[in-house]
Parts: C-alpha cells; structure tokens; sequence
C-alpha cells in the first residue's frame, strides 16, 4: 500500500471555454483555466506554487507546431505570464502525457516543495487536418508507418478494433449503444463539446476514418485548457469545495510493439501490469469501484481498459457495453462526463475532472448516487499509460 | 486542374543508421530483418540493442517474406496527397513466420477488404517508391 494514500487531493477543477478554432491565443485559454480551478477552491494566484504540464502538440507528418503560447503552453512561460514567477516551489514538463505531470504534481505536494501544484493541459487545433501526411520523407518511427499511410493514429487504434472485434466476433453494431448512451452523458455537462443528441444509425452510417473507427470512435481536436489543483488533504479540507482524495496511481513501462504500432494483446498485458500496480498501490479492486473514467481518445480503449484493469474477463467487455451496464444507471457508470468522445482531445483530463466531481458530488445531472471510488484510466495501457483512483473524503 | 495530375509520392522512408540496410535490401527485393548474434532473437523494427537480451552484436538476416495476417484496417480518405490515386488503402499487420510476435506493418495488394480474416497466409512483394526506394508490400498467399 501507498504510504501516502488519500493524503493528497484535488482541490479545483477549471476548464476554459472549449471549441474549434477560437479567437483566443492559447495563453489565454491557459490562464482561464488556471484562474477558474484558484476560483474554485477559493484560492488567488498568490497562493499557486506549482505549475506543471506536458506542452506538446500530438500532430504526425505536418508542421508540429511549436510557437509558445499558441500551440502549447510550458510552464515557465505561465509562470511568467500569471505573474508568480517569483514565488514557484515546483515547475514540472515531462515528455510523458500530461497525466504523469498529474503524479509528478501529487508528490510534489507531498515533498512539501509547493503547497498548491496546478496541472494543466492546454491543447490547440493547428491549420488544415491533423493527419494529413504532406512531408516528403519519413524520418524516424513514421519510416515503418507513414510510407503505408499507417501515419493516422485512428488507423492504429483500429487494427486494435479490427483484431478484437475478429477474435470475439464482435462488429461496430455492438459498440452503438455505448457510443449513443456517452453522447446522452455530453449534453449533460456543460463542458461538454458536442450538444446534440446521437442515435444508433448515426453511429452505423458515419464517415469511416479507418475502418472499423468511424470519426464518432475518435476524440475530436479542440482549443481548450483544463487544470486541476492539488495540495495535501488537510490543507484541502480548509479550502471552499470538498477535496478528491487521491488513492494512489500507477504508471506503464510495457513497451509500444515496435514492429506492428499498438496491439491488443500488448494493450492487454500492459493494462493488466497497470492493474497490479494500481491495486497493490490503493489497496482496492475492481468491486470497490463505483464509476469508471476510462481514456476513450479512441473508442476501443473503453473496451481494452476494462478487460484489462480486470472487471471483466477476456472478449466480454463489449458484450458488457452492449447492455447498457456502463450506461449512468447501469451497474459500472463509465465515462460519466462523456470522456474525450464528448469533451474533446484534453489528453486525459476529461477524465481526471470527472472522477474528482464524481467523489465530490459536483456532477449535476450527470451525478451518480453514491459513488464513492471512482477510477480514472488515461491512454492505452502501452507504456507511459496511467491509472488513479479517487476517493470521497470520509 | 489539380486533380488532373498525377498524385505526388507518398512519403518516402529515410534511412538511418539503424535502417539503411534494410532499405538496403528492399532495393534488391529482399527482405532482411534485424537478429541479434548473441541470442538468435528476431527484432523488428531495427534497434540499437536486442529487445530479448540486450546485446548490441547485430546484423540482418533475409527472412522468408512468409507470415499471416494478423490484423488490417480500411482507409477511404488518402492519409497524405501521394495516396489520393490509390484508394481504398488496406494496411496489414503481418506477423513473419520466423518468430511469434515479429510483426511488420505494410499494405496489402491486389485484394479487397471482404477477402480478409485473422491468420491468413500472405507473402512480401515489392513496390518501387520514386527512384530512390523500394517499398515493402505484402499479398495474399495462393
């Protein structure tokens, strides 16, 4: 067990206005968010301490993009901008996804480095499309991919969806009434960026990026910032809203196949190694979870982190989805927010939001009864992949 | 007038230190893969040290260009400009015959997508890029 479980907390939660192609500079989206997640524990920035992020731009085979302040944001140039330069105990950037910068932040807290850590990710949509391949050559990684235009990271997460589907003889029409009950949990949170209803046959008839991902089993790019605020549980117990208490956390080191991009039976072997860290870290398991936030960036992963952090058995998850039983009423609430599906490309934070309001009661109309635990899962289960549980303050 | 030219190339792979005898050998319609001298390992894609064991002792090995289908996807919207006169693209995952796990990812020719499941028998083919390179590709086994 984690010698500091529940002794650090979620604080604040912030988000800025979320959308597609915004007039705002990136920057400024960040200090929204930033501000909002001080607003909300009721704090200013002369108590903020500790800022940290993951600043890359997710983008293959076209300008990346890195001008600060537009396309990402580091944590210096924040510092600078929100004026507390002088007065950081922690500044953290790592290479990882954001939700590493999310562990980094809880054990600076600890360490007693800062007092008050914000992690923050702010994501940009740049020009033209995402995965359009216009380079001339293919350096590095993408030589075993972009050549095939295997280069478009929907095609990777559908060879996942291809080899399930197959295996367990599945087909997207299983996957419908997931995908229709998560837009039902969108319109119900106003961060939401999608607001209008879905129906089965949109979802069996849309525009297919790689088939079987259709562009409703993809997160859609946005222009927005998320932070949340973290300090220890005792000083979190004095600030405005009630704190989510971090149980504990895990982190993959199971390798990306090199050869083959992802694969199911990688993403499996490295969710389950995941779940045995995340387990021994907290102490709990699967059946002491009430709702789940699982990174559906790409829809297949709801699936193979289900399986994987063991609720359920190999080839079964979807059936499970089929019935509704992750639906807000079901028996495993999943993705009460409506993930990344419904909020857009926040690289995890959606999702890290959503299990703080839910232990917090925060949810609104999206609020399950009860729940007490909820897990948050972020990217595939491949290496740099991470799992935490949140706990209600007892 | 645009869509009356010809498609530019699709991206063309650079070699490196750790690649350029496998594009090497694809030039001569060969397919090499890299294997560690130490412990027989096969690993691809091409690294500094072996994946199993560790060791930097490395060298290419023809493999036999025989594996089965291990997984594919479909896509009907050209990834780059030089794939607009080649639509639909198959992509294939094709796990080689020499090792359990060796996977290599191309495209699949001269077949459609109905055709397809898990464990199908394919063989490599090549497909020349340009002047300078010469692609990798697989089909269906007869």
């Amino acid at each position: 067990m984690w010698e500091f479980k529940d002794k650090v907390a979620v604080a604040g939660v912030g988000y800025s206005k979320i959308g597609r192609r915004v007039k705002e500079s990136l920057a400024s989206l960040t200090v929204n968010a930033v501000d909002a997640a001080l607003a909300d524990a009721g704090l200013t920035r002369a108590d903020l301490d500790g800022l940290g992020t993951s600043p890359s731009m997710p983008r293959y085979g076209g300008e990346k993009g890195h001008t600060e302040g537009i396309d990402v944001v580091d944590p210096w140039r924040l510092a600078e901008r929100l004026g507390i330069g002088e007065q950081m105990g922690w500044t953290g950037s790592t290479n990882g996804m954001v939700t590493q910068a999310f562990m980094d932040g809880a054990m600076a807290v600890i360490s007693g480095v800062c007092k008050y850590a914000i992690v923050y990710r702010a994501l940009h949509v740049p020009p033209g499309s995402y995965v359009n391949f216009e380079a001339k050559y293919a350096e590095g990684s993408e030589q075993w991919h972009a050549p095939f235009g295997f280069s478009v990271p929907p095609s990777w997460a559908a060879v996942v969806m291809r080899r399930y589907y197959e295996l367990y003889g599945y087909s997207r029409a299983d996957f419908a009434r997931f995908i229709v009950d998560n837009r039902s949990n969108t319109i119900k949170n106003p961060n939401g960026y999608w607001r209008e209803p879905l129906t089965v046959d949109d979802y069996l008839k849309p525009r297919m990026i790689a088939d079987p991902m259709s562009v409703l089993d993809c997160d859609i790019p946005i222009d927005g910032a998320c932070a949340l605020l973290l300090t220890r549980t005792e000083r979190a117990r004095d600030l405005r809203k009630p704190p989510a208490l971090v149980s504990g956390f895990a982190a993959s080191t199971h390798p990306i196949p090199p050869g083959g991009s992802f694969t199911l039976e990688d993403i499996l072997q490295g969710s389950d190694q995941v779940a045995r860290r995340l387990w021994s870290a907290t102490g709990f398991g699967p059946k002491d979870i009430d709702v789940a936030q699982l990174y559906d960036g790409f829809s297949i992963f709801v699936v193979t982190w289900l399986e994987g952090m063991g609720f359920l058995p190999k080839g079964e998850a979807m059936a499970f989805l089929r019935e509704g039983r992750g639906a807000l009423d079901g028996e495993l609430p999943i993705n009460t927010n409506g993930g990344a599906l419904g909020e857009g490309r926040l690289h995890g934070m959606s999702h890290l939001s959503e299990a703080v309001i839910q232990v917090t009661d925060r949810g609104g109309a999206r609020q399950v009864a009860g729940a007490n635990r909820s897990i948050a899962t972020i990217s595939n289960g491949l290496e740099k992949a991470t799992a935490f549980v949140f706990s209600r303050d007892a | 007038m645009e869509q009356s030219q010809a498609a530019p190339l699709r991206p063309i792979p650079l070699p490196d230190e750790f690649t350029s005898e496998f594009w090497a050998a694809t030039r001569e319609h060969k397919l090499s893969i890299q294997r560690c001298r130490t412990c027989r390992h096969w690993n691809h894609v091409p690294n500094l040290s072996c994946r199993a064991c560790g060791s930097e002792d490395l060298a290419f090995e023809q493999v036999s260009g025989r594996g089965k289908l291990y997984s594919w996807c479909v896509l009907n919207e050209p990834p780059g400009p030089g794939f607009r006169d080649m639509m639909p693209v198959i992509i294939a995952v094709v796990e080689l015959e020499e090792q359990p796990r060796l996977y290599l990812a191309a495209n699949l020719l001269n077949t459609s997508a109905d055709k397809l499941s898990l464990g199908l028998p394919v063989r490599v083919t090549f497909e020349a890029l340009g002047d300078e390179c010469v692609l990798p590709q697989f089909e269906l086994a007869a």
